[in-house]
């Protein structure tokens, strides 16, 4: 049940606010240069697929100020083992080696230079000579599957064995059907596109290997690292900087490895930074989608049986063979199939992005649920209400399920902890003024002049967490003056982590925020924690945080019962001070107690909390959304305008507001951008990226759009602390089928992402004839 | 190289540079002052805004060399003797940044715009900052955190 709080709930500053404002926080790229310090360049492959069969650095290795070039051929770990011997990141984003042979996409790496500045390493890196062998490159999902099609990549097949969620009996689901919609979805190519551009310094003591990047990932890449150069975790230390933003992008990267390797050549720090252009053309993008959607309802809208096939486009080196998510149980039918295929193609690897797979599948289900309520001509608000899942629902598509299976060959159910989608859909449409603006399938909510306005909605969920991502182990220290210390190595990436995380052990210990100084980002100061990722951090890893702040604070009441003659039992901390329940004016200052001599030790005390726990996966708490849009296009100019956007959420007890209304405005940004301008442009004939920065990849700036407005619906959730789900990553995944269902309704042609005025001219035209 | 002096937030800087380097790199790898960010190196993203003679520019595209004469104020020199700007102090308040990024940039903008007009309207504060991007989608409080510092200017004076 909801607990009275203090802290939770309050809209408090970030912690890291004042660093922020004053330019003081320190992203990878920010890093004082250390002593000796030379800095790397990279030579990148203009095919899409080629082998290099000749490689000539000995006028690179012989410009002054040049430290060292490594090449396919390096031994870097003194173990026969070159840099094109495959590594892999644990997250399955990346599978393959740090410099291949046989390059696979345009912009793969083939050489490193190291050098006294990044003028000469550039010039070093043009005084190389490669042979290359061109080979057949692949850019469509559908021929790369094709039985005989050429390999895409040496290290493993084109497309990735299915993996498979099924329940129920799909064939007799889809024979009680009245109706069967199928239905084929894709999108387009979105890029995470953050800001800051990602630096990683690498720097070898004898057989020690340190390395400072930005990072929501801080223990994968010490895993990574430890198990590509087989070396032992006290051997390998990750220093983790705050992303300039991440969105899934900066996990264990590949060039992060090259910095690695090459420092140990050139024996000295070595810096690589990534361009704008590296950033958006050879690090990751979010995997395009083919989905195949069918479902079978009956005539009063009563979903019997669903099936998807989704694959998914992995690019050169991503290996994903789930997207991780349960999206589809969000329609609780008897009778599923739901089928993910990775499939690798030459173009730049993809891998996850904020709202991985539910943004997709959501996408693709949505779209379908719309056909059908069309088919019967239900009100799409109606049809959902009919058929959402419910606390206690069973999570068929779970990825645990799917890891309980591959580790120990058992099929466990997930139990959904909490659902708000009820009122996140009923209230919501109140919100937007559905009932006054619903005018039917395909028919505009108004029309003036050349203007067409149109409503559309949809829903989603999105994991909060996942038990496999492991263990957390958090401390809380308190200092003599009754401050604290939290370790953590929870990402930075500006969803607030530290701050949320230091709220929930401020609140156990009964002081305020600004009390907790946060030390994190550093492998060998921290537990390990989950990766940052998966929206994680409320709902799991702070179970960790609260179980080391309770530990603290059991020991803090026992110090405070021989000092008050009480039983610890009978005390409580708020406003930092112990005092004793039923007769609050007996207490102690915390900075007293902790500061004061006990009699036997001579001593003060110190107290120290820990708790390293891993999450029980039987139940799994889930966010909720609805998001309802109204949209005004401009038959004249066939543009595209959101009029009116609406977001209500239910993410459980919202811990931060301001957090979380920052995590559901970016949300709504980043989707909008993929609904309209945010698209990456492959040369059909080359893989060649054609549009690699912001210019012509355009994100939404503070002009182009309305702000959502924001709502939440705070259902309290059993096994989250304070009541609290995820929020960072769903706050995308309802987004693209609210306004494309708006555009189809204002239109009467479904579009799908990137929605262009090129498109919309061609539905006009087509509607015209 | 070259040696030239900079007059960054009052102090004059001397920096060895090469006549290509922008005065986004040289703020940051010569003087040290890595709150100016660099995201695109091409203008399109409004993190290395700083102000030249009391205008906005994007440093980036601003040979260093070129600006031997000017005044230059970083975000580092916003704040006076140790005590925020008020645009600092509303945008923490008012949660006007989410992974910070961009945060210096914005702040730098919105300090020209409120030196010429502290009592802007909505739309021209979305306008002072129209160049710039927050790929969080933070908008609406740092529009507000604007907003907020103008009255608070505006009640001081």
């Amino acid at each position: 049940m909801k607990e009275k709080t203090s802290i939770i709930g309050k809209s408090l500053p970030l912690l890291d606010g004042f660093e922020k404002v004053t330019g003081r926080l320190k992203y990878a790229g920010d890093v004082p240069a250390m002593p000796r310090m030379h800095h790397a360049k990279v030579l990148r492959s203009p095919y899409a697929h080629a082998k290099v069969v000749s490689i000539d650095v000995s006028k690179a290795e012989a410009l002054r100020g040049v430290s060292a070039v490594i090449t396919h051929m390096d031994d870097i770990t003194g173990r026969k083992k070159t840099c094109n011997s495959p590594w892999h990141d644990f997250s399955f984003n990346f599978r393959g080696p740090m410099i291949s042979q046989e390059v696979c996409y345009v912009g793969d790496e083939v050489a490193v230079v190291s050098a006294v500045d990044e003028d000469v390493a550039k010039e070093a890196i043009s005084l190389i000579e490669v042979e290359y062998e061109e080979l057949p490159a692949i850019f469509d999902m559908e021929e790369s599957i094709k039985p005989g099609a050429p390999a895409v990549r040496p290290w493993g097949p084109n497309a990735l064995d299915p993996s498979v969620f099924s329940w129920g009996d799909i064939e007799q689901g889809f024979g009680e059907a009245d109706y069967i919609i199928e239905n084929r979805v894709t999108m387009g190519n979105q890029q995470h596109a953050p800001l800051d551009r990602n630096a990683c310094i690498a720097n070898w003591e004898g057989d020690k290997v340190a390395l400072w990047t930005s990072t929501q990932a801080l223990f994968w890449i010490r895993d990574a690292v430890t198990e590509f150069f087989e070396l032992s975790p006290n051997n390998v230390r990750v220093h983790s900087t705050p992303t300039g933003g991440s969105f899934g992008l900066w996990w264990g990267n590949n060039f992060m490895f090259l910095a690695v390797a090459i420092a140990r050549k050139a024996k000295r720090p070595v810096r690589l930074v990534l361009t704008r252009d590296e950033v958006m053309t050879t690090v990751k993008r979010r995997e395009k989608p083919l989905i195949d959607a069918k479902i079978g309802f009956k005539k009063d809208g009563t979903m019997v049986s669903q099936s998807y096939r989704h694959l998914m486009d992995n690019g050169a080196y991503g290996n994903k063979f789930d997207p991780y998510q349960s999206v589809a149980d969000i329609y609780t039918t008897k009778h599923g199939r739901v089928e993910f295929i990775g499939v690798a193609t030459n173009l730049l690897p993809a891998g996850c992005m904020r709202g991985v797979g539910d943004l997709t599948l959501a996408y693709a289900m949505e779209q379908t649920i719309d056909m059908a309520a069309e088919k019967i001509n239900m009100d799409p608000v109606e049809f959902r209400l009919k058929n959402h899942w419910q606390s206690g629902d069973i999570c068929h598509t779970s990825q645990e399920v799917l890891f309980a299976k591959l580790l120990f060959n058992k099929e466990p159910e997930v139990e959904l902890t909490s659902s708000g989608l009820a009122e996140c859909i009923s209230k919501g449409a109140e919100k937007i003024g559905w009932k006054d603006k619903w005018k039917g399938w395909g028919k505009p909510s108004s029309v003036d002049g050349t203007k067409l306005r149109g409503v559309g909605m949809g829903i989603s969920t999105h994991i909060s967490g996942l038990a496999f991502f492991g263990f957390n182990g958090i401390t809380l220290k308190v200092n003599p003056d009754g401050t604290m210390v939290l370790t953590t190595g929870i990402g930075r990436m500006g969803q607030g982590g530290d701050t949320t995380q230091a709220m929930v052990a401020a609140e156990v210990m009964g002081v305020e925020l600004e009390d907790i100084n946060v030390v994190d980002g550093d492998t060998d100061v921290v537990g390990h924690t989950m990766v940052t990722f998966g929206s994680n951090g409320m709902h799991m890893v702070s179970r960790a945080t609260k179980a080391a702040a309770e530990h603290a604070k059991e020991q803090l009441l026992e110090f405070a019962g021989r000092e008050l003659e009480a039983n610890p039992e009978d005390l409580d901390i708020k406003n930092r001070r112990v005092y004793v329940k039923g007769s609050e004016e007996i207490g102690i200052e915390l900075k007293d107690l902790m500061s004061k001599p006990i009699y036997e030790y001579l001593s003060a005390p110190e107290v120290i909390g820990s708790a390293s726990q891993g999450v029980e996966f039987h139940k799994a708490g889930k966010m909720m959304m609805a998001d309802f849009a109204e949209v005004e296009i401009d038959t004249r100019t066939a543009q595209m305008k959101v009029i009116q956007f609406v977001a209500y959420h239910d993410s459980g007890t919202v811990v931060n507001p301001a957090v979380c209304e920052n995590q559901v405005a970016g949300g709504y940004y980043q989707s909008m951008g993929l609904c309209t301008t945010e698209n990456l442009v492959f040369d059909e004939d080359t893989g060649a990226i054609l549009n690699p920065n912001f210019m012509d990849y355009k994100i939404m700036g503070p002009l182009d759009m309305p702000d959502p407005e924001i709502y939440f619906e705070e259902v309290y959730d059993e096994d989250g602390p304070f009541g609290a789900k995820g929020i960072g990553e769903g706050v995308t995944c309802a987004v693209p089928i609210a306004i494309s269902s708006a555009v189809y309704n204002a239109l009467g042609v479904r579009l799908d992402p990137p929605m262009t005025p090129a498109k919309i001219l061609e539905a006009l035209k087509s509607k015209a004839k | 190289m070259i040696q030239i002096y900079l007059n960054v937030n009052g102090e004059e800087c001397p920096a060895n540079v090469k006549p290509h380097w922008s005065l986004a790199v040289v703020l940051r790898e010569q003087i040290g002052l890595t709150g100016t960010k660099t995201g695109c190196e091409m203008g399109t993203c409004g993190s290395c805004t700083v102000l030249v003679d009391g205008k906005p520019i994007f440093s980036c595209l601003r040979m260093a060399v070129d600006v031997q004469d000017c005044d230059i104020q970083t975000i580092e020199g916003i704040e006076t003797d140790d005590v925020l700007h008020p645009l600092q102090q509303t945008f923490i308040d008012d949660h006007g940044m989410q992974c910070g990024f961009c945060t210096p940039g914005m702040i730098v903008a919105a300090k020209a715009l409120l030196d010429k007009n502290s009592d802007p309207s909505e739309q021209e504060v979305r306008e002072a900052i129209g160049g710039h991007l927050c790929r969080c989608g933070t908008y609406v409080r740092i529009v507000r955190a604007i907003m907020n510092a103008a009255e608070v200017m505006r009640s001081k004076s």
